[in-house]
């Protein structure tokens, strides 16, 4: 950082513009499409194939009609809860294996990680018929468990897989080096790996989260009635003004509502998996 | 010549721990605690795919649909070998290749770019770091839905925006290469946040005093990255793109929303869905799964043997 | 965790003293006429059930795959359920739908029209109660009709004619081309309507004959690719939906359409909105299905939805009372007026307010009556996938090979010889 600040002002200057440049570049990519959303779900129905990018009449028309009903706002709080419980117990459970695994010497680990692999790659169609009987005999089916467990098994792979190869590079030593210096066990712990395997558990966590905010296919089977229907299977339920009339606008007014949320949690856990990413720069 | 970080030492275990006999008091503990510490996840990962996956493999020796139970009638094997003698299992094969190569090859381009941009950017960091995570957080169906609508005929802006170059007319769902090209570009869209938020994770463990000796050795960026930078963050690399490449060979919400398999657009996860959901064969749709299955093992087993990244051993160990 | 005790906690309630609840489910429906009609039942029942209003995802697909994995499991929560036509049979079959004796019958076929009841009926008996129906129309531009000087509502009107009109004009036939279940209703109407039929000896089941190769096959695969391959054909035609063609035909190279007769209310209030120039509301005329051979009057298509009972309900007479309620001539009237859906029952169609609200109201009964169901059969889903697979894209259709071709990809695709 210190060397651009001492470089030559010409030099500076155009090194100043080209990431201005590249900044505002990566901010259209990754906006263009998110705005197209937001601009149809300020068209109204009829509006849809204007072919234009921006609606020729605005209303706020779909807002309205996402939240007239409890099927929006009852999915929306479903939505949160159940993923922030699956992306709590996924985390624990996924730090806890991966610490094991990347720390530890014991039998059955290169068993566990293959194991974890196949359940990441198992076509998810084929457990859907098979999961729906299971929770309905043990009384899962919609209710909030019966999706925050199997949100967790099918994160946990990737989840362990990350972690490990996180902590695998994690310095330990200097936790005995702590503990040298007269710290005890847990605060050696938090002072000297916590900051350094942060990074890895938020994106962890971040996976996890988006994973299971995303989710339709569980959602949509294993649910019924408002109980326990997440965002993205109650999107299914939308209907337009008659059942040949696509509710993309409608949907697209959930979609950008459903956005905040995420805005939000970027918005916290970028900063935590970069202010690891200094902590973890004085390394090495 | 590759510089990596100095080797560690394993600091809990010597590396040539006694195994079967002698074994000391801290092996057997640290044995123990390695199985508590996983049990939870392996429990919790058995519990929902274990009976699914194995009334999978069983109900492939049937030739069974569930709205015909009293049709059930045992065929061995029979339902692979109609799977594999039939070309359009082999034509989403193709279109699975194509669309899994080209999304992870670009997505891991610009996913390093998005990685050391978030890592180093200056100039309004907070709205670029969102701004390039945003598109993991939409919802995949809609934003199938909202690419579908830009490019469609009758909605899209695209046809405008893009005429000169096509033709105010061109239907970019009614020919195989343009519609997978505007999935790659929904996908790579969509995905490559996932892909850059690893390897930004990967990019913290490469240790600043290596970057800073090659810089003071004279080496240029390009010299740092491909000596200093990749090959420091291997594991994350690989673990990127492996589930990445899983995920993509997967590819479903999308090609359903937009081509629903048209035009030569259909995926192996999508012929799948049509066995097993839609048709409700559960038989021949459970072989299908298995095969795609065993096609996923095949690429995990490429890479990991490409890649000779081994997480399962201690650090410091046989490296 | 305070989200989730109160997530929990809502779930409670339901169990209410003596009124015995049915569940009915259904596709869901924004206009609020289910839920019109389970509020009037529910007041007309005195209090011998309670109608509850479950929706099922909004499409047709999404509809069957939930329906069919809570009957596999013998659900017993569903009482009542709303069925697309072409699923009935495969419900039925498994026999997971109330069978109604011929009493029963009398009762619900009472008003009903004729066709409807086709896709109601599976080997001989009664096995859910028509209670939507839909058809196609021809709607067309009434002055380009007039440039090209054809009059669509000759009763021999041609498929040949329209596109040779279109032509001539300048202007498009937007049809739905998409690969999906709307281009299979546009296939199996041309088969009909040319003589022929997709599927014969469908009580067979697996061992049903496919009939596709034939000359009215041929015919029909004949006039897909003519119109494909004309400067009629709508750019999009290839992947186009209702809503697609709908649009095209509000476009500028708008001329003729075929669609439900939904267009008609949105149209008008695209009008109104101002996002479809007035013009093409002052100029539209409508016409029966045209003819795909001369002279031989048109098979228009069939849609609609059908109400059936559960096998599993535990409240059969509980749940045939409501049934009766629901396909009532008054409810279905409430329903067409509310909904804007064409319902099963003819009589409906005198009513001033339903002429008011469809001016075309008549013809769509009469084009109903002479509409013609898709292959009724356990195996519907894959006759259609097949048909769609092999007839698809519109413009490489080889009439001479496809439906020989398609024919045989049902039969081997129904005893598992073939993937789809």
């Amino acid at each position: 950082m210190t060397s651009t600040a001492t470089a030559a002002p010409p030099k500076q200057r155009r090194q100043r513009t080209i990431s201005i440049g590249g900044a505002i570049l990566i901010v259209i990519y990754t906006m263009l499409p998110i705005v197209w959303i937001l601009s149809l779900s300020l068209k109204s129905p009829g509006d849809l194939t204007n072919k234009k990018f921006l609606p020729s009449h605005w209303t706020l028309g779909n807002y309205r009609t996402v939240f007239k009903t409890s099927l929006f706002t009852d999915a929306l709080r479903n939505s949160i809860g159940i993923s922030l419980i699956a992306t709590v117990i996924g985390v624990v459970v996924a730090t806890f294996a991966a610490y094991a695994i990347a720390r530890l010497d014991f039998p059955g680990k290169r068993a566990i990680l293959s194991l974890a692999l196949a359940i990441a790659i198992f076509p998810q169609v084929a457990l859907l018929g098979s999961l729906f009987s299971m929770w309905r005999a043990v009384k899962l089916y919609d209710t909030w468990p019966g999706l925050i467990i199997p949100y967790v098994s099918f994160t946990l792979p990737l989840s362990i897989w990350v972690l490990s190869a996180f902590f695998r590079e994690i310095p330990w030593e200097m936790e005995q080096a702590a503990q040298v210096d007269g710290a005890t066990a847990w605060q050696a712990f938090t002072k000297a790996i916590v900051p350094l395997a942060a990074p890895g558990v938020f994106t962890t966590a971040i996976i996890a989260f988006f994973a299971a905010w995303q989710d339709f296919a569980f959602a949509i089977t294993l649910t019924s009635t408002n109980r326990a229907r997440t965002v993205p299977a109650a999107l299914a339920f939308f209907t337009g003004a008659s059942q040949f009339q696509q509710p993309t606008t409608a949907i697209a007014a959930g979609a950008i509502v459903v956005t905040v949320p995420i805005i939000i949690l970027v918005l916290v856990f970028q900063r935590r998996i970069v202010a690891g990413l200094t902590a973890g720069a004085v390394k090495g | 010549m590759t510089v990596t970080a100095p080797e560690r030492e394993a600091s809990v275990v010597p590396a040539e721990a006694p195994h079967s006999y002698g074994m000391s008091e801290r092996t057997r503990k640290e044995r123990r605690l390695g199985w508590k510490l996983t049990a939870p996840a392996v429990i919790l990962m058995l519990a929902v795919t274990g009976y699914p996956m194995v009334n999978a493999l069983y109900l492939s020796l049937f030739s069974y649909r569930l709205t015909d139970p009293s049709g059930r009638k045992f065929v061995g094997l029979a339902n692979y070998g109609v799977v594999l003698r039939d070309s359009l299992w082999w034509q989403d094969v193709v279109t699975t290749v194509i669309i899994t190569v080209v999304t992870v090859a670009i997505e891991l381009v610009i996913g390093f770019v998005f990685a050391m941009v978030m890592n180093k950017i200056i100039f309004g960091r907070r709205t670029v770091r969102t701004a390039i995570l945003l598109p993991y957080g939409i919802i995949t169906v809609v934003s199938a839905f909202a690419w579908k609508y830009a490019f469609a005929l009758d909605s899209g802006f695209v046809s405008n925006w893009l005429g000169w170059l096509v033709g105010k007319n061109y239907n970019w769902f009614g020919h195989r290469g343009s519609a997978l090209l505007v999935i790659c570009l929904e996908e790579i869209w969509k995905t490559t946040p996932f892909i850059s938020l690893l390897l930004l994770a990967g990019l913290s463990q490469v240790p600043e005093v290596l970057q800073e000796a090659a810089k003071v050795d004279g080496a240029t960026f390009m010299q740092r990255l491909w000596k200093v930078t990749i090959p420091n963050m291997k594991a994350a690399i690989m673990v990127a793109v492996l589930f990445r490449a899983l995920d993509a060979w997967r590819i479903f919400e999308s090609i359903f929303i937009m081509t629903a398999g048209a035009q030569k657009t259909e995926s192996l996860s999508f012929l799948t869905y049509r066995q097993s959901i839609t048709r409700v064969a559960l038989g021949i749709g459970s072989a299908v799964s298995v095969l795609l299955f065993v096609t996923m093992v095949i690429i995990a087993a490429i890479f990991l043997k490409g890649f000779k990244v081994d997480l399962g051993t201690v650090k410091g160990e046989r490296r | 965790m305070m989200v989730l005790v109160g997530g929990l906690a809502a779930c409670g309630g339901g169990g209410s003293g003596g009124t015995t609840t049915l569940q009915w489910y259904g596709p869901p429906d924004s206009a609020g006429a289910t839920d019109l009609i389970v509020k009037s039942c529910n007041q007309q029942s005195n209090g011998a059930y309670r109608l509850v209003n479950n929706p099922l995802p909004s499409t047709a697909d999404g509809q069957r795959e939930q329906l069919v994995r809570r009957m596999a499991a013998k659900d017993s929560t569903v009482d009542l359920m709303t069925v697309d036509p072409p699923y009935t049979a495969e419900l039925a079959n498994a026999g997971w739908l109330t069978v109604f004796t011929p009493d029963e019958r009398a009762q619900l076929l009472q008003g009903v029209l004729d066709s409807p009841t086709k896709s109601a009926v599976w080997k001989g008996q009664l096995v859910a109660a028509p209670w939507e129906a839909n058809t196609q129309l021809l709607w067309y531009d009434k002055s380009v009709a007039k440039a090209a000087g054809v009059d669509p509502t000759s009763p021999d009107f041609t498929w040949d004619q329209m596109i040779d009109a279109a032509v001539k004009t300048g202007k498009t036939v937007a049809e739905q081309g998409n690969r999906y279940e709307g281009y299979m209703v546009w296939v199996n109407a041309l088969v009909l309507s040319a003589g022929g039929s997709i599927l014969t000896d469908n009580d067979k089941g697996r061992d049903a004959v496919p009939s596709l190769n034939s000359a009215a096959g041929k015919t029909a695969a004949e006039i897909i690719r003519k119109l494909a391959t004309s400067k009629a054909a709508d750019p999009a035609l290839s992947s186009a939906d209702e809503g697609a063609s709908l649009a095209t035909f509000e476009g500028p190279t708008g001329g003729f359409l075929l669609n439900w007769p939904y267009v008609y209310a949105t149209i008008q209030a695209n009008v109104k909105l101002g996002s479809v120039r007035k013009s093409v509301l002052d100029n539209l005329g409508w016409a029966r299905y045209p003819e795909a051979v001369a002279g031989q009057p048109s098979t228009p298509p069939l849609g609609g939805g059908n109400v059936a009972i559960s096998k599993f309900s535990k409240n059969q007479s509980k749940a045939f009372a409501a049934l009766k309620c629901i396909i009532s001539p008054e409810m279905e009237k409430q329903n067409i007026l509310v909904s804007g859906n064409p319902i099963a029952n003819g009589a409906v169609y005198d009513d001033p307010q339903v002429q008011k609200l469809f001016p075309m109201a008549t013809l769509m009964r009469d084009s109903i009556n002479a509409a013609g169901p898709r292959p009724v059969t356990p195996y519907y889903g894959d006759v259609s996938a097949a048909v769609q697979r092999d007839w698809h894209p519109q413009s490489s259709l080889n009439p001479d090979s496809a439906p020989a071709a398609t024919a045989k990809l049902i039969s081997n695709v129904l005893h598992d010889k073939r993937l789809l």
